[in-house]
C-alpha cells in the first residue's frame, strides 16, 4: 500500500499541476509555439528581407540596403497604380458584397418555405476556391466562347462580343463584379446570424410607432448589426487586400496595369522577377496600411465600447 | 378611451386553426386579461388587435370603428412588449417620444408630453440615458412611458412582467393597476400568470387551444369556473377534484365518494338525477372540524407551513387533496383529519365533458 503511494503517477502529477497558475501557460504553449513558428517568424523574417537585397537572379547582390526599397517604391509608378487599384477594388467589392449580403440575409430571415434550400444554394459561391471561381468566370466571360457575351448579344445589350478583360475600363469593373459574386455569401451568412439575434418585438414596436421599412432599417436593423458588419468588413478587407489569386487568374494585373493591385504586384515581384527584397517591402507597406485601416475602422464604428 | 369588440375573430396558418371564432366585448375603460398557457392563442389575438397579425375572419372594432384593414400605426393603440423592445440607439427621452415624432408632433409639445409621462412613471432622471444602461424595472417603465405618452384609445400589454424578478413583478403589477385607475384607458393584457389576471382584470378571458374557455370577471372565474380546465388553471394550490356520485334520498341530494359524504344545495332537489360527477373544492374551503361534523375524512400525508398559512395534503380514499388551514395547525403525518366544506363554495363538473354542472 505504502509503496504504491510513492510510485510515480503521471496523471496525478498532471492533476496537481492543473491546480496551479502555471497550468494556463502550459495549455497556451502548443498554440503559442505554432504561432511563433508559422506566423511570427515568417512575418519578422519578411520584414527583415525588406531591408535587404535578395534577388534569386542576382545572388551576388545579397546584403543590407536600408530603406532603398521603400525609396524605390515612392518613385515607382506601378506601386501607386496598384495602391489606387487596391483601394478601388477592395472598396467597391466590399460595398457591393455588403449590400448584396444584407439583401440576401434579409430575404432568408423571412423564414418563407424554401428558404433553407436557398440558404445553402446562396452559399455555394463562397464554397468555391478562388482559383476555381476565377477559372469559371474567365470561361464565362471569354471573348470568343463566353456565355455572358452570347446572352448579352442575344438580349441586345451588346452589338458584338466584348473582350471584358482586355478593355482597361471594363477590366477592373468586371473583376469587381466577379469578386462580389464570390464574396457576398460571406456577408449574407454573418448578417443572417446577426439578424436572427434582433428581437422580433423591436420591429413590432416600430410598426406600432409608425416607422416604415426604411426607418426600421435605419433605426433598428443597421444599429443592431453594427458589430457584425464591422467585424465582417474588417475580415473581408484583410482577406481581399491579401489575396491576389482571383486577379491573377482573371487578368494577371492587365491589361497594362489596369487591374494591378498590391498583393498581386508583390506576388509577381517575388515569384516572377524573384526580387524578394522589393516584394517584402511591398508586403510590409500592405501590412501597415491594413493595421491603420483596422484600428481606424474599429475606432470609427466604436464597437469596442459596447 | 374606447370600447373594444372582437367579433367571431378567427386565425389560421394554412390548415392549422389557432383561433376559433373568438367573441369578446370590453367596456370603455375596462381591463381585459387574456389568460392561458403558452400556445393557447392569446398572443396571436393581441397581435391581431394591434394589427401585427392579419385576421383570417371576423371583425375587430376599437371605439366602434372597424380596424382590421388599418395598419398598426393607424389603430390608435399603444403596445408594451415582453422584451420591452426599446430602440437601443436612442435615448430614453427619444424612445418615449418616438411614436409622437413619427406622427409629426412638434418638438416642444413632444418634450412636454415625454416629461409628463416620465414624471408619472418616476423616470425623469433617466431621460438622457440609453436603454443599455437601465435595469429591467427601469426599462419596463420606459416601455410603459412610450405607450402612455401617445394617449391612445387602447393599451396592449404583451406579458409585460414576465422578464422581471418576483419582487419587481409585484411592484410593477401594482404600478400598472394604479396607472389604469389614473388614466382610465381601456387595456388588453396578455399573461399566463393567474395572479396578474386576478389582480388586474375587470374581465378575464381564459383561453386554451384557440378557444375562450370562460369570459367573466375574476371573481366569477375563481368561484364559478366554467369547466375543469379553468378551475385548475386559476388558483394556487389548484382546486381539488374528487370524483364521486350524486345520490338523492327524499328531498335531499348528497355527494358520495370514498371518504366523502356531504349534502348538496340544489335549487330543485326533486329534479336532480343520480349520476357520476366530479366535486371541485378550493383548498381554502376545506376547514378542520370535529369528527361528527366532518364531510371529508382522510389521513394527513404532508404538512407544509408557509408562514401565514399551512398547506396540508390529505389522503381521501384514492385521492389526494390539499387543504389551506391556519398557520398553527397541529396535526401530524398519518393522523386522521376531519374536514368540512360549505356547500355554497363547491363546484360540480361532468366527468366526461369536464363542464360545470349547476343543480
Amino acid at each position: 500500500m505504502t509503496s504504491s503511494a510513492s510510485r510515480y503517477l503521471p496523471f496525478r502529477a498532471l492533476g496537481e499541476l492543473s491546480e496551479t497558475r502555471y497550468w494556463m501557460y502550459l495549455l497556451l504553449l502548443p498554440s503559442l509555439v505554432l504561432i511563433l513558428l508559422v506566423i511570427a517568424y515568417p512575418t519578422l523574417y519578411g520584414m527583415a528581407i525588406s531591408f535587404r537585397e535578395m534577388r534569386l537572379t542576382r545572388p551576388g547582390l545579397d546584403g543590407w540596403v536600408g530603406f532603398k526599397h521603400y525609396a524605390a517604391m515612392w518613385s515607382d509608378p506601378v506601386f501607386w497604380i496598384a495602391l489606387k487599384n487596391t483601394v478601388v477594388w477592395v472598396t467597391a467589392a466590399v460595398v457591393l458584397e455588403l449590400a448584396l449580403g444584407l439583401l440576401t440575409a434579409t430575404a432568408l430571415n423571412r423564414d418563407l418555405p424554401g428558404t433553407k434550400i436557398f440558404a445553402v444554394l446562396i452559399l455555394l459561391p463562397y464554397f468555391l476556391p478562388n482559383v476555381v471561381a476565377g477559372h469559371m468566370w474567365a470561361l464565362l466571360l471569354d471573348p470568343r466562347l463566353g456565355v455572358i457575351n452570347d446572352i448579352l448579344v442575344r438580349v441586345g445589350v451588346l452589338q458584338t462580343y466584348k473582350a471584358w478583360f482586355a478593355d482597361p475600363n471594363a477590366a477592373l469593373a468586371a473583376t469587381i463584379l466577379v469578386e462580389a459574386w464570390h464574396g457576398f455569401p460571406f456577408f449574407a451568412l454573418l448578417l443572417l446570424a446577426g439578424l436572427k439575434s434582433i428581437p422580433e418585438d423591436l420591429y413590432k414596436a416600430a410598426a406600432v410607432d409608425g416607422a416604415g421599412v426604411a426607418a426600421q432599417l435605419r433605426l433598428i436593423t443597421l444599429p443592431m448589426l453594427k458589430t457584425v458588419i464591422a467585424a465582417a468588413v474588417i475580415l473581408r478587407v484583410i482577406s481581399l487586400v491579401n489575396s491576389p489569386d482571383l486577379l491573377l487568374i482573371l487578368t494577371g494585373g492587365g491589361p497594362g496595369d489596369a487591374t494591378q493591385v498590391l498583393s498581386l504586384y508583390a506576388f509577381q515581384t517575388a515569384y516572377k522577377e524573384f526580387n524578394f527584397g522589393y516584394a517584402s517591402a511591398l508586403s510590409v507597406v500592405m501590412f501597415v496600411i491594413l493595421m491603420i485601416f483596422a484600428v481606424a475602422y474599429i475606432r470609427m464604428s466604436r464597437i469596442t465600447k459596447e | 378611451m374606447a370600447t373594444l369588440s372582437i367579433k367571431d375573430v378567427r386565425k389560421a396558418y394554412g390548415s392549422v386553426q389557432v383561433l376559433h371564432g373568438v367573441d369578446i366585448e370590453l367596456e370603455d375603460g375596462g381591463f381585459l386579461v387574456l389568460l392561458g398557457p403558452s400556445g393557447c392563442g392569446k398572443s396571436t389575438l393581441l397581435n391581431m388587435i394591434a394589427g401585427l397579425d392579419d385576421t383570417s375572419g371576423g371583425d375587430i372594432l376599437i371605439g366602434g370603428r372597424s380596424v382590421v384593414d388599418l395598419a398598426p400605426k393607424d389603430r390608435n393603440i399603444a403596445m408594451v412588449f415582453q422584451s420591452y423592445a426599446l430602440y437601443p440607439t436612442m435615448s430614453v427621452a427619444r424612445n418615449i417620444g418616438f411614436g409622437l415624432e413619427r406622427r409629426g408632433v412638434d418638438a416642444d409639445k413632444r418634450k412636454r408630453a415625454v416629461e409628463d409621462a416620465a414624471r408619472l412613471l418616476q423616470i425623469s432622471h433617466l431621460l438622457d440615458r440609453r436603454p443599455a444602461n437601465l435595469s429591467g424595472g427601469q426599462r419596463q417603465r420606459v416601455a410603459m412611458g412610450r405607450a402612455i405618452v401617445r394617449d391612445p384609445e387602447l393599451f396592449l400589454f404583451d406579458e409585460p412582467l414576465s422578464n422581471l424578478d418576483a419582487k419587481l413583478r409585484v411592484e410593477m403589477r401594482t404600478e400598472i393597476k394604479r396607472l389604469h385607475e389614473r388614466l382610465g384607458t381601456s387595456i388588453v393584457y396578455v399573461t399566463h400568470d393567474q395572479i396578474e389576471a386576478m389582480t388586474l382584470g375587470t374581465k378575464v378571458a381564459v383561453m386554451k387551444g384557440g378557444y375562450i374557455q370562460q369570459l367573466a370577471d375574476p371573481r366569477t372565474i375563481y368561484e364559478r369556473p366554467a369547466n375543469m380546465f379553468v378551475a385548475s388553471f386559476i388558483g394556487s394550490p389548484a382546486m381539488n377534484f374528487l370524483p364521486g356520485r350524486l345520490v338523492r334520498n327524499a328531498d335531499c341530494v348528497r355527494f358520495e365518494a370514498s371518504g366523502v359524504s356531504m349534502a348538496m344545495l340544489a335549487s330543485n332537489p326533486a329534479e336532480v338525477s343520480e349520476r357520476p360527477v366530479v366535486l371541485g373544492i378550493r383548498p381554502e374551503e376545506l376547514k378542520v372540524a370535529a369528527r361528527d361534523q366532518a364531510s371529508v375524512t382522510g389521513m394527513i400525508d404532508v404538512v407544509e407551513p408557509t408562514g401565514p398559512e399551512t398547506m396540508v395534503t390529505v389522503q381521501v380514499g384514492e385521492r389526494s387533496v390539499t387543504a389551506r388551514v391556519p398557520p398553527r395547525f397541529a396535526g401530524q403525518r398519518n393522523e386522521a383529519i376531519f374536514l368540512t366544506v360549505d356547500p355554497v363554495s363547491i363546484n360540480l363538473f361532468d366527468p366526461d365533458t369536464e363542464q360545470r354542472i349547476d343543480i
